[in-house]
């Protein structure tokens, strides 16, 4: 194995151990919070969650924009691993936060600014995959997927800032000094670890992108060539 | 120091925690085998 995969897989360890100690205390150290009691603890996933899945959209948008520049595999390979991690995060928020609607807002749902604008960034950005799987040449496909993309980035800003330009039944963000170290502690140590394991997830689709594109190079000629195979050309 | 507060709710946290470790463990093992399935071919 070579010394970049095992680097690359010590992310992925050091990642869960992180969110290992940050579930510890967000479960049994942190206090409940004042209002919401211990359904807050809810925030040691959902947070972690919602950042990293928008921080990956984001480097998405990046490997996007490079993939048009540079036309070099990689920045697709990178382009469809960040997408796909960033959607798994983006489906799990919505559980999340539908678990945590039930009591403190009575319901599981509600069209409520953010929780919408969230439900469309995953289905842009599960929209994004779906479209380059029906597209058959590589070139095509990654010149595609890099501007639906940047198309679907389009959503991330307004999930975000949503909560301050329109009145929502969320939250706005907190600051560390608002909230008590007792919560900022776990929320910090499952935010790294889920970065972290993010970065494995996102390295080995993005390799698993990569194997694909070269089978596909070396299975390009033979489709190409009349039947009875290449030795008769 | 309850009052207005929600009591209970571990029921709630328990499911937010089941749920996403599964969501990420599932991920994680569907990744494993579609790369081993991507080697196995590479190797035919």
């Amino acid at each position: 194995m070579s010394q970049r995969m095992t680097r690359i897989h010590l992310f992925g360890l050091g990642g869960l151990l992180l969110i290992a100690v940050g579930t510890f205390l967000g479960l049994f150290v942190a206090p409940p919070e004042r209002y919401m009691g211990e359904v807050a603890r809810i925030m040691y996933v959902h947070l972690p969650s919602a950042w990293n899945g928008m921080l990956f959209y984001l480097f998405a948008f990046g490997f996007a924009i490079a993939s048009i520049w540079q036309h070099k595999p990689k920045w697709d390979a990178l382009t469809v691993g960040c997408i796909e991690v960033g959607v798994v995060l983006n489906f799990l928020l919505l559980l999340q936060g539908s678990i945590w609607a039930r009591p403190t807002w009575g319901v599981w749902w509600d069209w409520d600014v953010r929780l919408t604008t969230s439900l469309i960034m995953l289905l842009l950005f599960a929209g994004v995959l779906a479209l380059r799987s029906f597209v058959q040449d590589a070139h095509r496909r990654a010149t595609w997927t890099a501007i639906a993309t940047i198309v679907a980035f389009i959503d991330v800003p307004l999930v975000y800032f949503c909560v301050r330009w329109w009145r929502s039944l969320h939250q706005v963000q907190s600051t560390p000094e608002t909230v008590s170290s007792f919560m900022v502690w776990p929320l910090r140590l499952n935010a790294i670890g889920l970065f972290l394991l993010t970065i494995w997830m996102v390295s080995q689709r993005a390799r698993l992108e990569m194997i694909r594109h070269q089978q596909e190079q070396i299975d390009e000629p033979a489709r190409m060539a009349p039947v009875g195979g290449l030795e008769n050309v | 120091m309850s009052e207005g507060m929600i009591v209970g709710g571990w029921n709630y946290v328990i499911a937010a925690y089941t749920i996403t470790g599964a969501g990420l463990a599932l991920y994680v093992w569907s990744l494993i085998i579609r790369l081993r399935n991507s080697h196995n071919r590479d190797e035919d």
